[in-house]
């Protein structure tokens, strides 16, 4: 095998688990038949389990499944977020918001997407340990990219929950 | 023809339709208190 082929699969793996994991967590606290919003984690789970390892697994459906992967991260930011502001905690001292929102949740969350990061950025670029980074930090596959893309998705999913009700 | 270039698909059909997705999520997911 080689550490191509390891570092790889490994990675998928670690996705796999991850996402499995937030999967199974959801569907034990949030349950859909309590409200019927706690669909979203369980497609995004499915989606994380199953649809993005396999893009990830094919050169051709790479850029597919970093881009699914991303933007799934994006949407569970999101709408954890929009969960935590809707159960404010009564005395938001620093504390309170640092452990008592789903803060920690959405930075567990984001390993998903820093890993696919390092997956794609592997598959794409190579392996070669001294190959220096080239590439505008704002545009695609870049970190700011993403940056932009969440506070886009976070701006247009605040409008259609404040302005469309 | 640019290396990353990910859909064939016009970039403000792309746009429009994630803008509608996104503004339809924001108005189905509701957290009752």
């Amino acid at each position: 095998m080689t550490a191509r082929t390891y570092v790889r699969s490994t990675l998928i793996a670690s996705l796999v688990v991850l996402a499995l994991g937030g999967l199974m967590l959801h569907v034990r606290i949030h349950p859909v038949a309590k409200n019927f919003s706690n669909i979203v984690p369980v497609i995004a789970g499915i989606l994380s389990v199953i649809v993005v390892p396999l893009l990830f697994s094919f050169k051709r459906t790479l850029a597919y499944g970093y881009v699914l992967n991303g933007f799934l991260v994006i949407i569970g930011t999101v709408v954890m977020a929009h969960f935590s502001l809707a159960h404010w905690p009564d005395a938001a001292t620093p504390g309170a918001i640092l452990l008592g929102t789903a803060l920690a949740d959405i930075f567990i969350l984001w390993t998903a997407f820093f890993v696919g990061k390092v997956l794609f950025d592997l598959e794409t670029f190579g392996y070669a340990p001294d190959r220096q980074r080239k590439g505008i930090p704002y545009r695609y596959p870049n970190l700011g990219w993403w940056l932009v893309h969440l506070a886009a998705v976070s701006l247009v999913y605040t409008v259609g929950n404040l302005v469309w009700r | 023809m640019n290396r990353f270039k990910l859909f064939t698909l016009n970039w403000w059909i792309l746009h429009a339709l994630a803008i509608l997705f996104f503004l339809y999520l924001g108005h189905v997911v509701k957290f009752p208190v």
